[in-house]
């Protein structure tokens, strides 16, 4: 099932490079309505202004974690069904376990191809 | 029990639902499940059954390998929460399992053998846990092949570069957080701070196929995840290989960001193995170590004594619930305000201030100073118009007065804009004190105090230079090597202590240290064979040790072992008097040298002595005058006619005319019908001629804009109350102008 590509996907990463590199093998995938937070407060800014269809954040970040984000978002009645993937680095294990225990969506290890991208999307969105 | 039946039911309840529809990749079923697994492990710790306890543990640590793609068949799970659902039923009515389920186990459960026994190295198998053996075989290839045709597309050509200059940056900010850690090592944040950048450099550096800066980021985050983990401290030999590894991280970096720069495809030159394999080493050798004492602590600020805590560590194995702190008040070792004071200490460092910024080109800053101070001249220019003045209306003068408040105000914000904290120069002095020890075979501790005084920003970039110079000179010939300091009874690690303080208009900064402080005669020796001196006799202590900043006193040659200070230390003094401050030094024999410098808040204001030659203003920046008098006829003489001298406190001191270097006509034509003002640059004296002195005044300096940039004599100009121009005089520049004369 093709996903629905005009959703707004927020990415949240402390590092704009990375923010650099998700958002491009999003847009090759054919996402074009993207934006960005540098950490978990500023994404849950972003989550109360603008209508979000996706989130894809980093696990380490200063101020607000990923984990926390995944936590606020899930709490919170307004943003609890969003999808939530956590980008992770390999050997991340407990992490990802975390994630998954607090309801995460689906996670990505780094460093990863637009394919694989789109395989969990596509598990996300089915 | 009864209680936790609902609960339990509603468990299995979840877990029979999600396993059911359960596919491959159903991430958020699989967290339900596993949250429902916890429940059940949680509320049946009270059946108290091995059977069931194994059961849900290899339940769960079979779904964790599903989550990680490390398994992908779902039956067994399914098959595992079927018998739970069994076990938990014959349980609640009292009884077993007539079935031996060990088979199940055998299955939920064979691939933690089959995992163990997997060979290959750590490495390889963290990452397959991550992506799953088939995902990672197939991602691998197409990554790579991917990252090949990186060099070619602009997009990724910019992302190359956006990640270079990120990186550094990130870089650096991490030898800043070193020193936060070296005084509180066990703060998690800062740790964070630091394994953060390692870690995302890592990352990205996988996505853009920079293969050996990956591994490189990679051990270093290892390295750190410890630290995080407490399972090492960060200290001596870790620090180093924190700082090691950012250093060559930075050259790989800057490697690629040449190579992108030339076009030329991206290969490492940089041999890292090495380094790599020295962590590895260091982290299989590395144990557990405790928290700084605060016993030390105590100790240092000469609280106690090394006996006393001696004692009270004692004590406190007799009773270990107790707090050092707590024994040594109940002893009457310490006052509880002394160890308050030292736990302060040991915790200053592991609140963060994080203050909310705005970076602001400096230039936009100098304009609006410029402004302000313009602001606060046609103010006083407003006030003393005749027109003004002689109103009668008490509605404008009171208008006046508040602007006059308010641009008073602005200009002091103004100013303050510029200001910024002595820490970051303080912090980069950790790095260079590190190296120095380490080179010199020596033990240093670095305090520091009154990192929070702020200086304006254009001096400090101008002080760390001559910083450098001091601290290098402390460290190489202040300090004595550990053994030679043990037998003098003082502390093997010898003690650098930087402080600064506000004191009037101006910035103090100290650099101390405890080692073998001047030693007086050499001095003396030295400053009479390079003809400084005649006698020492009228000379006072400090007089004498600050021979050591005179130019000449030192020369190139290696002239350590005198006074075990003294290479090129009039650079110092030359760099701070640029600055408009002075450096001085204190010292006493064997405890140790002190410098002291003391510069003016800013650069902008300067205090002058405001003087007339003929027509024209000047002004002489007042920190550089020894003195002025009329002189009389006997003290004026020539040499051949042409070079004037004039005899001040038994000195011949050659004469300068104002008039004549600026091509001005002044009043007085001989010497005695003026003025002189003596004045001092680079150790050498000069007497200027001017007319007459009009009285000190603190200006604005403003720059003459580019077109007079390169003048020589003047160092910028300054709108008077008046409202015109005066020049400010550059008295080296007037110096040299003199001799070419």
């Amino acid at each position: 099932m093709p996903v629905d590509t005009s959703i707004k996907v927020l990415i949240v990463d402390d590092f704009a490079t990375m923010r650099r590199i998700v958002k491009g093998v999003l847009k090759q995938l054919g996402f074009n309505n993207i934006i960005e937070a540098e950490d978990g407060n500023a994404a849950l800014e972003e989550l109360r202004k603008e209508k979000i269809g996706l989130i894809v954040s980093d696990w380490n970040m200063p101020n607000m974690s990923g984990l926390d984000l995944l936590k606020a978002v899930r709490g919170n009645e307004q943003f609890k069904s969003i999808p939530f993937i956590m980008v992770t680095a390999e050997g991340q294990k407990e992490n990802v376990i975390e994630a998954v225990k607090s309801g995460v969506s689906n996670y990505i290890v780094k460093p990863f191809t637009p394919e694989t991208f789109n395989e969990k999307l596509q598990k996300v969105f089915t | 029990m009864s209680l936790n039946q609902e609960k339990i039911a509603q468990a299995l309840d979840v877990m029979a639902l999600e396993a059911v529809t359960l596919e491959k990749g159903n991430i958020p079923a699989m967290g339900n499940i596993m949250n429902a697994l916890s429940d059940l492990e949680r509320e049946t710790t009270a059946f108290q059954n091995a059977l069931l306890g194994h059961l849900i543990k290899a339940c769960k640590s079979y779904l964790e390998r599903l989550i990680l793609s490390e398994k992908e068949e779902i039956d067994p799970l399914e098959e595992g929460i079927h018998y739970l659902q069994i076990l938990c039923h014959a349980l609640a009515r009292g009884e077993g399992l007539k079935e031996d389920i060990g088979w199940l186990l055998n299955k939920l459960g064979l691939d933690k053998t089959e995992l163990a026994e997997a060979p290959g190295p750590q490495a390889g198998q963290v990452r397959d846990e991550g992506g799953g053996k088939t995902e990672a075989k197939t991602e691998a290839p197409v990554a790579e092949e991917k990252a090949g045709s990186f060099g070619l597309s602009e997009e990724d050509r910019q992302i190359l570069s956006d990640f270079v200059m990120e990186a550094l940056e990130n870089l650096e900010a991490i030898e800043v957080r070193l020193i936060d850690l070296e005084q509180d090592s066990s703060n998690s944040e800062t740790i964070n701070a630091i394994f953060r950048p390692f870690h995302t450099i890592k990352g990205v550096s996988g996505f853009l196929n920079l293969g050996h800066i990956n591994k490189m980021a990679h051990s270093a985050e290892n390295m750190l995840d410890r630290a995080r983990n407490g399972k090492i401290k960060i200290e001596g030999p870790i620090v180093d290989l924190i700082l090691e590894s950012v250093d060559l991280l930075k050259k790989m970096i800057q490697c690629v960001q040449e190579q992108l720069e030339q076009g030329v495809s991206q290969k490492s030159e940089v041999p890292y193995e090495p380094l790599i394999e020295r962590i590895e080493q260091v982290l299989s050798e590395q144990t557990e170590i405790g928290d700084k004492p605060l016993g030390e602590i105590l100790i240092q600020k000469g609280a106690v004594t090394s006996e006393d805590v001696q004692e009270s560590l004692a004590k406190q194995k007799e009773a270990p619930e107790k707090k050092i702190g707590e024994i040594l008040i109940e002893e009457k070792k310490a006052e509880p305000k002394e160890v308050l004071s030292a736990l302060r200490d040991q915790k200053k460092f592991s609140h963060g201030n994080i203050d909310l910024h705005v970076k602001v080109d400096t230039k936009k800053l100098d304009s609006l100073i410029d402004l302000t101070g313009e602001l606060v001249i046609n103010q006083s220019i407003l006030r003393q118009n005749q027109w003004i003045l002689g109103a009668k209306d008490q509605k404008l003068y009171h208008t006046l007065n508040q602007l006059n408040q308010i641009t008073s105000g602005l200009q002091r914000t103004a100013m303050s804009l510029r200001m910024v904290p002595i820490r970051s120069t303080f912090q980069k002095m950790v790095r260079l004190v590190r190296d120095l020890a380490k080179n010199s075979g020596k033990e240093v501790a670095l305090e520091m105090i009154g990192e929070e005084t702020e200086i304006d920003r254009n001096v400090v970039d101008e002080l760390y230079e001559p910083m450098v110079h001091m601290i290098r000179n402390a460290v190489d010939h202040g300090l004595e090597l550990p053994d030679v300091r043990e037998q003098n009874n003082k502390d093997r690690k010898g003690t650098i202590r930087l402080q600064a303080y506000h004191r009037g208009g101006n910035i103090v900064i100290e650099i101390e240290d405890d080692g073998r402080g001047l030693n007086k005669e050499k001095i003396i020796a030295k400053a009479k064979e390079k003809r400084l001196i005649k006698e020492e006799g009228k000379m006072s202590e400090v007089d004498i040790c600050n021979l050591i900043f005179a130019p000449g006193f030192s020369t190139a040659e290696k002239v350590t072992d005198v006074s075990g200070r003294g290479v090129g230390l009039d650079v110092v003094k030359k760099a701070i008097e640029k600055l408009r401050g002075r450096v001085e030094i204190n010292s006493r024999a064997g405890q140790g040298s002190k410098f002291i410098i003391s510069l003016p808040l800013t650069l902008a204001i300067i205090e002058g002595m405001l003087v007339r030659v003929g027509k024209e203003r000047y002004i002489i920046p007042a920190l550089m005058i020894l003195e002025s008098f009329r002189p009389e006829k006997k003290q004026y003489s020539t040499v051949e006619g042409k070079a004037e001298l004039i005899l001040s406190r038994s000195k011949l001191i050659p004469l300068v005319r104002l008039d004549r270097i600026f091509g001005v006509q002044g009043d007085s034509v001989e010497p005695w019908d003026g003025l002189v003002v003596s004045v001092e640059y680079d150790g050498e004296q000069r007497c200027l001629l001017l007319d007459e002195l009009l009285g000190k005044e603190e200006v604005v300096i403003k720059s003459l804009g580019e077109g007079m940039k390169e003048i020589k004599g003047i160092a910028g100009g300054a709108i008077m109350g008046d409202g015109k121009v005066g020049l400010i005089l550059d008295i080296s520049g007037i110096f040299e102008i003199a001799a070419h004369h």
